[in-house]
């Protein structure tokens, strides 16, 4: 009970003999893949923006505070949620031991939700300059998609969560693996927290949702987008790639069950620590900051887990792509899980608050972690799904350095920068715009980060095209595992 | 022993109720909280009633959502007003340019961000629950890439204001903020106008910081409870500089009845950088806009 084994769970030889045919996954990952590369162009105009603020002069629709929330929205509803989407269409059915209950509401699901994306984006964008509430933005941070675009995500996460269940009341194995509670809770989650967060400004009556109560509850819903959506999400493709690509038993059942229910039962109540010394009751803050250091429960026994699992396997790390991308996350996963309690703390908060800092943290949780957990799993999946190996381990190999020492630059410079430009603020005798001009170096760095970031994902989107398209005789899951490895293992 | 793990619908039932459980303490029983929304008359507090202004008549506005004309009135001390049919087309062009992104509108309690954004000779006050309850959506602001606005109404000129947004880095060398060159227009004679979005977002970035007409810093509460809160060991800090903490009174001159505050005229907020005016652009602008000076 303690030590559970994925390939403890396929007691039958039946369910292994089905045979996936993956349509809705490779859709998914396609529109993931699409998006991953238009909102990373986006974010590097946005940071390139900051060294040079007359780029794209006069443009309405490139202005920087536009194209800001396309970026952060498209990333995570774009891209993060697609691949999310492809890899629960992959490992889900094979960890229920059935087919994908329907292929067709799969492909609907992501069609519908991509055009949610692009509707919103536009929207965002708006290069006609509409001061109409059904069009433009909504003007809060992680809920800015216009209400048509809500309309049509909602749907098609509903399509989705229906689809999802009726695969799991038709599993084949009774007990539930982590990564399924984890992929449940993202889909629930996801309905409520989107509910939620969306409309009560939309529904309600005009006076109902105003002022601090407003951003209550955006407060609420956009700590809930990377706490009770990107989180569980991510932790599900985590909790099944890292054991299937490493081949190794998951360490705890037990700790993962506790990692499962103190996640959902403790983020939720961290939104508040988005507005330490704001306008809010001091009591709601504090709670928010005792929830913010409970959360090194959920954080650590998921770590303590992975960790676990790969005990006596590092030597993988070298040539295991999947791997590597994954414990990459993993200590990403630990840092900011360590850096987020902290900020939370008044003192801290007090000098890294509105600095470059938070956005250094927020990216370290949403491309250090996650969009490295979904890398990993892009590598372990799209092989599979096409039945074909990986087209270069080399050009994997470059991204993963590319992506993670660009992150590296881009997070350091952001938060020594942030952390010098809040103890500037505190001294009120340096003026404002001397504290902005000493941020140019950071935010060169910062640029120049991003764009390895970038030039990683053009690499991942070129990988991923060749290893669908270049023709080879289908291959089986042991000549798959043979291949992976092979390549940088020669060249090492 | 339960086993939520071995079934789906045990499992879902305990992810919604952890969720549920959350929701509860976190936004339901906080948004019962009496100075998040709009109140009735409050004898005995700041606060006293909230009115709205449209088309030159003043409303009281009741929590219902309901309002009664009160005709020309005199807005009282500690009362909060709401926006003109302008300001809120101007808060929808805020919103629509995203300048929440790179401003913040809250001033926190801490000692350097207060002088930082100081009202003409005092301290600024930190933000109140309650100068937000016309707000939908909320500018709160998460990042300053730029400075703080929530006390900025006032500190500059409307031209200066239209020069900036025309052209941000002719103003303030150095700035990295856009220019925001769509919301004006060249006539024929080549001269640059604010068009109605650019008009509509001076005047509501004007009323930022009149949320709350009047401050007795004296009459602060220290204890906890509602309303602006102080940490101990800052408030030996907080003192208010000059003769009293007066923001002025353009929305009393607004609703028809002059208001009994004393208005100082905005002076220099600190450190402030050197302004060069567009010729052009200024006397453009000139005939448009009316000075805030002239208005009080």
């Amino acid at each position: 009970m303690a030590v559970q084994q994925i390939s403890n769970m396929q007691p039958s030889a039946r369910p292994d003999r089905i045979v996936h045919d993956d349509l809705a996954a490779k859709v998914a990952m396609w529109c993931a893949i699409g998006f991953l590369c238009l909102f990373g162009i986006l974010g590097i105009i946005a940071s390139i923006k900051f060294v040079m603020p007359t780029l794209f002069y006069g443009q309405n629709w490139m202005a920087w505070p536009r194209i800001r929330p396309a970026h952060v929205q498209g990333m995570i509803f774009g891209w993060l949620l697609c691949i999310y989407m492809s890899l629960f269409y992959y490992m889900i059915p094979r960890l229920t031991g059935t087919k994908l209950f329907s292929d067709k509401i799969g492909i609907f699901t992501v069609l519908f939700w991509s055009l949610g994306v692009l509707v919103g984006t536009v929207g965002l964008i708006n290069p006609t300059d509409s001061l109409s509430p059904w069009w433009m933005t909504k003007g809060k941070e992680y809920e800015e998609y216009n209400p048509i675009s809500n309309a049509i995500l909602f749907t098609a996460w509903c399509s989705l969560i229906y689809n999802m269940m009726q695969t799991f009341v038709r599993r084949r194995y009774t007990q539930m693996y982590a990564a399924l509670w984890y992929a449940m809770g993202c889909l629930l989650w996801t309905a409520f927290v989107y509910m939620i967060g969306n409309w009560p400004s939309q529904l309600l009556p005009d006076h109902a949702f105003k002022g601090i109560n407003d951003a209550n509850v955006n407060w609420f819903y956009g700590h809930s987008v990377v706490g009770l959506i990107a989180t569980p999400g991510g932790l599900a493709i985590a909790y099944y790639i890292l054991p299937k690509a490493t081949n190794a038993p998951l360490y705890s059942h037990k700790l993962s069950l506790i990692g499962f229910w103190t996640l959902g039962a403790i983020y939720i109540w961290n939104g508040a620590h988005h507005m330490i010394y704001g306008p809010i009751p001091y009591w709601l803050q504090t709670v928010a900051t005792v929830f913010s250091f409970l959360l090194f429960i959920p954080v650590f026994s998921v770590i303590t887990n992975f960790f676990g699992t790969i005990r006596g396997e590092w030597h993988q790390l070298r040539n295991n792509i999947p791997m590597k991308f994954i414990m990459a996350g993993t200590v990403f996963y630990l840092l900011v899980c360590i850096q987020g309690p902290l900020q939370a703390l008044r003192d801290l908060n007090a000098v890294v608050h509105f600095t470059d800092w938070v956005i250094g943290h927020a990216h370290m949780a949403l491309f250090g972690t996650f969009t490295f957990f979904a890398y990993g799993g892009a590598y372990y999946a799209v092989p599979r799904m096409y039945k074909k190996p990986l087209y270069s381990e080399h050009i994997a190999d470059w991204q993963f350095w590319l992506s993670f020492l660009g992150f590296l630059v881009f997070s350091v410079a952001l938060w020594v920068g942030g952390f010098v430009q809040g103890l500037q603020w505190n001294n009120p005798n340096i003026p404002f715009i001397q504290t902005v001009n000493d941020m140019a170096p950071y935010w060169q760095a910062r640029a120049g980060g991003g764009s390895m970031m970038l030039l990683g994902m053009i690499l991942f989107a070129f990988n991923m095209y060749k290893t669908a398209t270049v023709p080879a005789p289908p291959a089986t899951e042991a000549e798959i595992r043979t291949s992976e490895g092979r390549a940088v293992a020669a060249n090492a | 022993m339960i086993k939520p793990e071995k079934s789906a619908a045990l499992t879902g039932i305990g992810i919604l109720t952890v969720f549920t459980v959350g929701l509860i303490f976190t936004m339901l029983i906080p948004s019962f909280n009496e100075n998040w929304s709009q109140k009735t008359e409050r004898d005995g507090t700041r606060y006293h009633q909230t009115y709205i202004s449209r088309g030159g008549a003043l409303y009281r506005q009741w929590p219902d959502g309901t309002q009664d004309n009160v005709g020309p009135t005199t807005v009282r001390e500690g009362d909060i007003v709401g926006y003109t049919d302008l300001e809120e087309v101007g808060r929808r062009v805020y919103q629509r340019e995203g300048c929440m992104y790179c401003h913040s509108q809250q001033i926190r309690p801490l000692n350097g961000e207060m002088t930082r954004y100081s009202v003409g000779g005092s301290l600024a006050l930190n933000s109140d629950e309650r100068e937000y309850v016309f707000d939908q959506p909320h500018f709160l602001g998460t990042r300053r890439i730029g400075p703080d606005l929530s006390r900025e109404g006032g500190k500059y000129s409307d031209d200066w204001q239209y020069s900036h947004f025309y052209d941000p880095r002719q103003m303030v060398p150095g700035s990295v903020m856009p220019a925001f060159q769509w919301l004006f227009n060249i006539d024929a004679q080549g001269n640059v106008l604010p068009n109605a979005d650019g008009r509509a977002l001076v005047a509501y970035v004007q009323t930022l910081g009149f949320g709350r007409l009047i401050h007795d810093p004296s009459t602060y509460p220290t204890h906890g409870g509602w309303g602006p809160w102080i940490r101990p060991k800052d408030q030996q800090n907080f003192q208010i500089r000059g003769e009293s903490a007066v923001l002025h009174a353009a929305h009393g001159v607004r609703a028809g009845e002059p208001v009994s505050v004393t208005n100082t005229l905005p002076s220099s907020p600190l450190s402030k950088p050197e302004f060069r005016t567009p010729d052009k652009l200024k006397s453009a602008v000139g005939s448009h806009a009316t000075p805030l000076q002239t208005k009080l």
